[in-house]
Formats: structure tokens, sequence, C-alpha cells
């Protein structure tokens, strides 16, 4: 049933990286309930827009929650309180009438606050220019049914290549880590035949990337999986380190 | 008259032929070559991926913050291919012959022919970038029919293909960012493209993060900038999707090539309210095993799980008994309409007709319709609160994709030597309309397999001057794009860009949207001057030029929206015929079916700008069919 | 060495090393439970426990240096793995929710490691470092818990333990990449039951004790 509701906005301003911010509150009547988060954010900056005030920045585009551009805690949530959501496909009908919400960026040492509630995740662009790929140049490859592969290792390696990069994962971890995503490109690459060549040179290579980021350590605290939008399970971190163990102390590569 | 640079001979030679006739660049000579890629989505990314490959020195410039947000990561359904690994008649000459038909022969038949050579390949170079397609159970790749194909030739990731192709492009191309082939400049919007004697030597750009205007040089400019389709306001692209790219292109010289031809994907979330900001697609596999029915009386209020099946109306299945609720995206979006208007709509607007599963849940068990749609129906039931396992999808017609684009020759090179234009953002291989999976198709195509070739041609020949970023001409294209965002933050009117947008997209769904007319279009035409005009002096655009400015942003797309589209109401105006995603009320059979012109309109509208308070040349590439006649298009 | 400490000194590196030393120090937890449970059999059955272990000689000494050195790694290691995680996020939220994944164990494994580190060194001082030469360690561990003061912080000590052990078991076989979608179910039970087996197994004998006296 579509509702009107009206609610109060505790948002997390910030002119830009390293400058102080704070939180600062709007209201929003009439908020129809059939609408997501990021039209609600649209109707306060048009207010703001309107009101001569400086309208909330904030990171989005598909809304359709496959980008991974848009992102913020709310109550203390990475993507809000629905499971299995991104902020853009959360709707309106999880609030009530006198509701406040606290929206906050991203808060992360490798993610720096641009403005507002948006975030540099460049890191994780970094992470995959590490080794996220499979080494094959346009051109060479065999045909696409030469090597098959079973129905099991493929569905396994499309849950984990799944991610949309959006950063949840590092904003609801409770020390930041970057392992689910490292995790999720290492097992997705690992589980395919295509990808076991080079499966040691990246895992050595990510990992390595990623400490360097000053993302945290992991110490499976499953918050990551519970705020993944792609619901990715923590096995991919494990199948990482596997990985990881086989490459550093098994294999020849340094 | 244009010249399309067809090669000659048999079609199924052509693209060989051609490749030999190149010129080629000396490995040695590759490097000293710096090639600008605007945009990073399938075209985008797979071309810069493959021009580093080779040796290039490529700059990658995107909108978003990484190169993996591009809005291909969008596409659910899949991809085409000719592979015919189903053994059930597919092959090359089949996809060519497909694809244009299905663009309602408006479409070069040399540059669809090769686009279906080279499918195969993308799909080996996908799988060996390690895309986890579907697979059978003996582990060889799985298929499926998709939207007006009678054979299965699509490939697919679950609901996610374009999000797996897109991932696949980007590792590709952050492999090259690593071996430092390919410089990235995310969060940058291309604002003007530079000109020297008579060559695209570079473009000018807005770090969207400090707002510096920024020049880079370079020996050839690939734009791979995506479609149009933000100009409706509501449609199914993201919110970043805009013309300012390819329309300062058209500014600067390229001809833009039918602009009317936008594709209305008839399996969308219907609008609910007036703050909705985008429309949501539902992948058209949704059509394979849902049937579209409105009930048979007029107002029919009742919950659907109460209408008898005696009193449905499956009208697809009924008048297009062969291909059912399979029919091309045109025809099945343009009977939704029909249906709508005659008042058989159903929800709370009316605009919406349903889709119903419950044959399909009863046919294969709801455990087979999960695994095939899960994510779709988890999609759905997300945004509408409504559980499609139970009740029937609502569903309506959407602006989706826009067949029309900077005009390219075979080469994908534009009328402006230097720039080549791929993707979504050309518009050469869909004609009038566009089947599905073939975007994801054509965008692959461009960039893996079409530009790595022809872009060769010209660098071997161009005159090679040295050009750097002091030119004259640079510092022109920086002052004039400082001047239009100087004007866009002095205007200090009193409505919201969006506002303007808003209106904008309503002329156009109302004028030029699934069906047109001549009285319309040129009311449409008036009203988009006047709001134009009213743009100029009461919009109002708050902030910074020098700052993280989304609605400067927002602003200057806007206001290229806003000059283009009047070029999409002339292009409609112009085109006195039916064909595909162009329907002219005044041009359909007694069936109310598209009637094409082929006498008079057999060819590529290319227009040519000519001045702010000049009218714009519109040229004629004639559409030569040597090898498939010319036919009715009929799926009954 | 270059590779090796290229590879335990990573993220991932760093977690192998608590993982080992942690399964390790179960693996001591359970022996010694095994040894402290003779103390239900009767003052005697202890004491020759006792003896026997401490029979053992060289090798007795060996174990008490490996698990120091042990006990350095996972200490120190685990403390460098608090600072990193917290600076990795610099600045805190102001609103802070579980989304499920997080326990009572996994969120407090610093503090209750702390707190165990800290009491490992009192019951070291209790029990290890002191002459027994005139005395069986029946009578000084009688003695101890005769003082409610004791029964009180070794209860507690045991509990804290049983919380670190809840999330320390199942969480060192996920970091040495033992997840299975058959097999984790039941180490994460084993995980709750091992814990339970620590905290009532270890914690009722001080209260046992205190009861013989």
């Amino acid at each position: 049933m579509t509702k009107s509701i009206n609610i109060t906005l505790n948002v997390w301003r910030q002119k830009s990286a390293g400058v102080k911010g704070g939180f600062e509150t709007y209201h929003a009547a009439n908020i129809s309930t059939d609408m997501s988060f990021l039209e609600m954010i649209d109707v306060v900056n048009e207010q703001l827009t309107l009101d001569g005030r400086d309208p909330i920045a904030f990171d989005h585009d598909c809304r359709e929650g496959i980008c991974g551009m848009c992102g913020a805690v709310v109550n203390g949530r990475a993507h809000g309180p629905e499971e299995g959501t991104t902020l853009c496909q959360l709707h309106m009908r999880y609030f009530s009438n006198g509701d406040t919400i606290v929206i906050e960026p991203w808060r992360a040492k490798a993610f720096p606050i641009l403005k507002d509630l948006a975030v540099d995740r460049s890191a994780f662009d970094e992470i995959i220019v590490a080794g996220g790929y499979i080494s094959v140049n346009t051109g060479g490859a065999p045909d696409a049914n030469a090597i098959p592969i079973s129905q099991e290792i493929a569905e396994k390696a499309m849950d984990a290549a799944a991610c949309i990069g959006c950063g949840a994962c590092v904003a609801s971890c409770p020390n930041a880590s970057a392992m689910l995503f490292a995790g999720a490109k290492i097992s997705q690459l690992a589980l395919l035949p295509q990808g076991r060549p080079e499966a040691a040179q990246r895992a050595l290579a990510m990992v390595r990337k990623m400490d360097e980021l000053c993302f945290g350590n992991c110490s499976n605290e499953r918050e990551c999986e519970a705020e993944c939008p792609k619901e990715i399970s923590i096995s991919n971190i494990a199948r990482m380190n596997r990985e990881f163990f086989k490459a550093g102390i098994g294999s020849a590569v340094m | 008259m244009l010249d399309a640079k067809i090669p000659s001979g048999p079609l199924s030679e052509k693209w060989d032929k051609h490749r030999f006739e190149l010129k080629l660049v000396n490995p040695a000579n590759k490097r000293k070559y710096n090639i600008i890629v605007v945009g990073t989505g399938l075209a985008g990314g797979s071309a810069a991926a493959s021009l580093a490959e080779l040796g290039y020195y490529v700059k990658n410039f995107c909108i978003q913050d990484s190169p993996r947000r591009a809005h291909s990561i969008a596409d659910q359904g899949g991809i085409n291919a000719a592979k015919n690994y189903q053994n059930d008649g597919d092959s090359i000459w089949r996809l060519f012959y497909d694809t244009i038909k299905g663009g309602d022969f408006r479409a070069r038949e040399a540059n669809v022919y090769r686009l279906a050579q080279v499918s195969n390949h993308i799909i080996d170079h996908c799988v060996a970038q390690g895309i986890p397609f579907a697979r059978e159970y003996g582990g060889l790749l799985a298929n499926r029919s998709f939207g007006g194909a009678q054979v299965s030739r699509t490939f697919y990731a679950r609901g996610q293909t374009g999000q797996q192709l897109l991932l696949g492009a980007y590792s590709s191309l952050m492999r090259q960012v690593g071996a430092g082939q390919v410089t990235l400049f995310p969060r940058r919007e291309m604002l003007d493209l530079v000109v020297i004697n008579g060559q695209v030597r570079g473009v000018v750009v807005r770090n969207l993060v400090t707002g510096d205007i920024e020049s880079h040089a370079a020996d050839a400019v690939v734009m791979c900038t995506g479609g149009y389709g933000n100009v409706f306001y509501l449609s199914t692209n993201a919110m970043a999707s805009n013309v300012s790219a390819t329309y300062r292109a058209y500014k600067k010289g390229a001809f833009f090539a039918n602009p009317c031809y936008t594709q209305i994907h008839p399996t969308c979330i219907p609008v609910h309210g007036t703050y909705q900001s985008k429309l949501t697609l539902m992948s058209e596999s949704l059509r394979n095993d849902g049937r579209v029915w409105v009930p048979k009386a007029t107002g029919d209020k009742r919950p659907p799980n109460q209408i008898p099946e005696s009193e449905r109306n499956y009208y697809l299945e009924r008048k297009y008994p062969s291909f059912g609720n399979l029919v091309p995206r045109d025809v099945a979006s343009r009977n939704a309409k029909a249906q709508c208007d005659m008042g058989k709509g159903v929800g709370e607007t009316g605009f919406a007709v349903y889709l119903d599963f419950k044959d399909a849940i009863r046919r294969d068990g709801k455990d087979v319709i999960a695994q095939k749609y899960g994510n779709l129906f988890q999609m759905y039931e997300k945004i509408t609160a409504s559980n499609p396992y139970e009740d029937p999808m609502m569903i309506y017609p959407a602006i989706h994709y826009v067949m029309g684009g900077l005009w390219v020759d075979y080469n994908l090179m534009s009328t402006l030597p230097g720039l080549f234009v791929l993707g979504e953002a050309n518009f050469s291989d869909h004609g009038a309309n566009r089947l599905g999976a073939s975007a994801l198709m054509q965008g692959l195509a461009d960039g893996y397999f079409v530009i790595p070739y022809t872009i060769g041609g010209y660098l071997a020949q161009m005159d090679h001057t040295e050009v750097t970023t002091d030119h004259s001409a640079f510092k022109e294209a920086t002052q004039y794009v400082n001047e239009q965002t100087g004007k866009l933050l002095s205007i200090n009117g009193k409505r919201t860009v969006d506002d303007f947008h808003r209106e904008l997209g309503n002329i156009l769904w109302e004028y030029c949207g699934m069906s047109r007319n001549d009285d319309g279009l040129l009311k449409a035409r008036k009203l988009i001057q006047e709001l134009r005009e009213e743009f100029w002096k009461n919009a109002l655009v708050p902030g910074l030029s020098e700052d993280f400015n989304q609605s400067l942003e927002r602003a200057g797309r806007v206001a290229d929206f806003l000059e283009f589209a009047e070029l999409l109401v002339m292009d409609a105006f112009e085109r006195k015929e039916s064909c595909g995603g162009h329907f002219n009320e005044a041009h359909q059979t007694e069936e109310q079916e598209a009637m094409r012109d082929d006498e008079n309109f057999c060819h590529v509208a290319a227009w040519e700008y000519k001045g702010d308070d000049t009218e714009p040349g519109r040229h004629k590439e004639p559409l030569v069919f040597e090898n498939v006649e010319l036919t009715q298009r009929s799926y009954k | 060495m270059n590779w090796f400490t290229n590879t335990l000194w990573t993220s991932v590196g760093k977690k192998l090393l608590m993982a080992v030393t942690g399964l390790f120090f179960c693996v001591f937890l359970a022996l010694h439970l095994v040894g402290n449970l003779t103390i239900y059999a009767g003052k005697d059955a202890f004491n020759s426990y006792a003896e026997h272990l401490h029979s053992l000689g060289p090798l007795l000494t060996a174990a008490e240096w490996g698990m120091l050195l042990f006990a350095l790694i996972h200490i120190c290691t685990g403390l460098l793995l608090f600072y990193q995680n917290f600076t990795a996020r610099p600045e805190r939220y102001a609103v802070n929710k579980r989304a499920g994944g997080r326990t009572l164990g996994s969120a407090t494994m610093p503090y209750t490691g702390v707190i165990l580190l800290l009491f490992v060194i009192y019951h070291l001082f209790n029990f290890h470092f002191v002459d027994k030469t005139h005395t069986t360690i029946f009578q000084i561990v009688s003695t101890a818990f005769s003082k409610p003061s004791y029964v009180v912080i070794y209860t507690f000590a045991m509990i804290v333990a049983a919380v670190h052990v809840s999330h320390g078991f199942w969480s060192a076989f996920q970091t040495l990449g033992a997840n299975h979608p058959k097999y984790t179910p039941f180490l994460k039970g084993l995980s709750l039951v091992f814990s339970l087996i620590v905290g009532i197994g270890f914690g009722f004998i001080p209260i046992y004790v205190s009861l013989l006296v």
C-alpha cells in the first residue's frame, strides 16, 4: 500500500576531502513509500536547491542495483536495513512516519570522502589492476566450448563474479577490510580453468596490493557477507586464503 | 552523398578483403600513437584494452568513479552469437538476416554481416577472459532463445550478462592499466572535441571532482559514450547517460544519423509517481515463459487472479500466432500501448499490462522458473512489493536504447577524420530497431574486433604533424567550455534543472514516443524551443564550477538534451514512413503495423550542424540491399 | 627468506599465524582440561597426573618454550592486527548496527584476548611459578580456591575464554581455508560445543574445589 510519510534526515555533510564534516538535519515531508531511497534524496535535494542551499552530493548511476555506484550507511547499516539490496533499490516502505534516518558515507581510510556521501573507491580498481584478470589478448582465444566446465563450478564462479564493487563489504566490516571484494575476484578466476595458469601470481599480487592500500584485516566477523547486496559468501575469502597459502608456500612464484 | 566506404565483393568476403587492404601500423610505431577512448562500457572498455594490447598508448576517460560502472553493466538478458551450438539451424547468415529484418531493413548489409561474423569470436574471447556463462550439466555452454529469434543463440550469465561481459572488458582494461599502456581518467566528462587541420586531435574534459577543465591531445579519438535515451527523462538508462559528448561532436562537424530511431522496451516496470527518477527494465527473456494479457472488458478493475481465463485477452498470442509473446520489441510495445489506449490497461494508472507466469509455473514447476528468472522476480518484488510467483507482473514499455547515433562509415569513423564512434553512440548496425541480445554483441564487436583493425588504416595515412595542448584550438575549446559553465551558473532562475528535464521528457514521450504524427511533431518542436528558451532564463544551477558540483553536471547535460531533442523531432518529422522504433501514424497497414516507404526512405538520414540559428542539413546515405529482399516484417 | 616474510607478513599471512597458533592453543586447552578433570577422581589422581607431567622433563620444557613462542606470536600478531584494523577506519560511524554476522565472540576478540593474557600471567604466578618442593599441586589448588576472590576470577576468566574460543575455533578453520558447504555448519556447531566444554569444564573446577574445602 502506498502511503505518505514524514521523516527527519541526519546527513553527513563535508565540503571536500580532508576537511572537517558534520551532520545536518533535514525534514522530508510527504515522502511516498513507493519511492526509492535515492528518489527521496532527490526530493530533498530539489528543495535544498530551491532554498538556495547546497544539495547533498551522493554517487549513483544505474539505480537498478547493478552498477555499484551508490551506497551509504543508513542507520548504521551499509545500503540500509534490507538484506541483499543496494541503496538505490531500498524503498521508503521500509521506514515509518516520524523516523529519523542517519545517513553517513562509507568510512574507511582506503575510501577517502570526496564530498558529503561520495567517496573515492579507486582503491578497488587498484586491487584489480594488481591481478584481477586473465591475461588473454583479443584474438587468440580457442573455441568457447573447447574446455567444458561443470555447471557446479560455473555457478560458483558466477556467485563470486556477481560482485558489483560497491564497497559495502569494506564499509560494514568492523575492520574496514576488503577481503570479500578481493576474495570474490580471486575465487571467480581461481575456480575457472582459464584462470588457473595465473592463480598463484594473482592471489599474491592482489592480497599484497590490498594491504598496501591500508584496508584492514579480516577477522571473520561476517558482517560483509551479511551486508553484501549481492550476498557473496565468505567461502570466497576462505578460497582466497587457500589460494594465497598455496601460492605463497607451495608455488615457485615469489 | 555520404560514402560509407563499404568494400566491394561478395558479402561474406568483404571484411576479410578489407582487413587485408587496410594499411598496417608497424608494431614499433604503434607505441608512438596516442589514442583517446572516451567511455568504458562494452565498446569503450574493449576498444581501450584491445588497442593497448596492440601497443598503442591509450588515454581512457569515464564519467563514473570506475570504468566498471558503465551502463552496459545493466544488461540482463544475454549476447547473441551464431555459434549454432544447439544445432537448431543457426548460422552467420541467419543472424545477419534476423538482424537486418529485425532492424526493419534500415541498416547496412555489410556492417551487419560483419557483426554476425565476429559474434562467434566474442564468445570465445569472453570465455577465455573468465566470464562465467551459464552451462549445461555436461559442461558446455547453455543458450536460450531471446526476443524475436526462433533459434537459441543467446549466451547468458544468469540475469547479469551485461555485468559479466563488462567486467570482462574491464579486467582486460585494468591489465593494460597495470602494464602502463592505458592511463585511466575516471570522473571526467567530455565537454568538447578538438579538431585541428580537419583532423580530430583531442578532447576537453571536466574533472568532476575538482571542476578543472583539462585538455588532452591524441592522434585519434574513439568515442564510446552510449546512447541518448535520457532525453526522454524517464528511461532505463543510468542517471549519467547523456548526449553531450556525441552532441558536441555533432556541433564540431560529425553528422548525427537517424536520431528518431529510439527503442521502446516492452517489459519495464510501469511508472508510479512524478518523483520517479528512472524506469527499471525487466529482461525480455521473461517473455519466453510469461504470457502477456489484459482483461477483455474495458475498465475491469478486478485483481488479476479473479479474472477468469475466458475474460482475458492474450493479445500477442492471438494476433501473432507464430511468434506470440516473442514478437520484436517495437511490435510488443506498440501493442501494449494500443491496449492501454483502448482503456484495457491495468494497475493504478491504467498504463500497464500483465505478464503472467502462472502457466509456466504450472508446467515447469516453481523451481525451474525460479532458476531461470529468480533474480528478476526478486528485483520486481523489491521495487513493487508484489510477488510475481503469486500475482502476474505488471509491465509497460519504456525508452531503453537508441539506434540512432553519430554517423560512421564501415571503418566506424565519423564524418570527422580521426573521430571513431563505437557501440550505442554510433548508428550503424541495428537499423530502425534492435533485436534483443544484440547490443552487447555490437559493443564488443566494435571494440574487440573492428576498431583494432580500422584505426590502423587511418593512423597509417593521417597527417602526423605533432599537436600539443598548447595549440590554440585547445585554448578555444577550453574557453568555450568555461563560458558555457559560467553561463549556466549565472542564470540563477527559479526552476531546477531536473524540472526542465522532466518537462522535456514529457513532451518527447507524448509527441515523439511510441507513435508519432506530423502535427504532434510540429507541436513538440515548438514546445522544445520554448522550453529551451525558458531554461536559459529561468534555470537554477547552484554551486561553483571549481567544485564537485552534480547540479552543474546535470545542467550541462540537460542544456544539450534541450538542443538535441529538437533534432530528434525534426528527424522524426522528415521520415515520412514507419519503420522499427519510428512509428508514424500516417504510415501503417490496415492491421496497424508499421509501413515502410522503401522507395523514398530506404536511406540513412545524417544531420549536419550548420550553426545555432541555421537549420541543420539532412544528408542521405542510400541503403543498398544486394543480398536480402526487402519484405514487410511479419511475425504472424 | 624474502618469500617467507612476504607471505606471512601480509594480512592473510598474519591471519594464518593467528589461526595456527590459535588452534594450537585449542588443542592445548583440550589436553589441559583432560588433565584437570583428574581432579574429580580425587587428590591422588590429580597429583599423580602432575607428577607424570613433570616426569617428562626436557620434553615438557621444550613444550613450555614452544608454547611461549606461540603465545608471543599470537599476542603480538593479534595486537598488531588490532592496531591496523583500528587505523583502517580513522573516523568511526556515528551509528553502528550489526547486520547479523557479528557475534559476542567475534566482536570482543581483542578484548577477551587481552583479558586472557592477563589471566594467564596471573594463573602462571598462582600455580606455575610457585615453590612446589614442600607441597603438592592439589594443595596449592585447594588453598587458592578456598579464597572466594580466586574462584570468582577463575570462573570469570573461563567464561571469557569460552567467548574467545567460540569465535576463534571456527574462525581458525575459515582462515585456513576450510570452508565447505557440507562441513562448515558442523565446524560452527563444534565451535560452540567446544567453547561450552571449555567454559563449563574449566569453569566448574574452581567451584568444585572450593566446595571440597
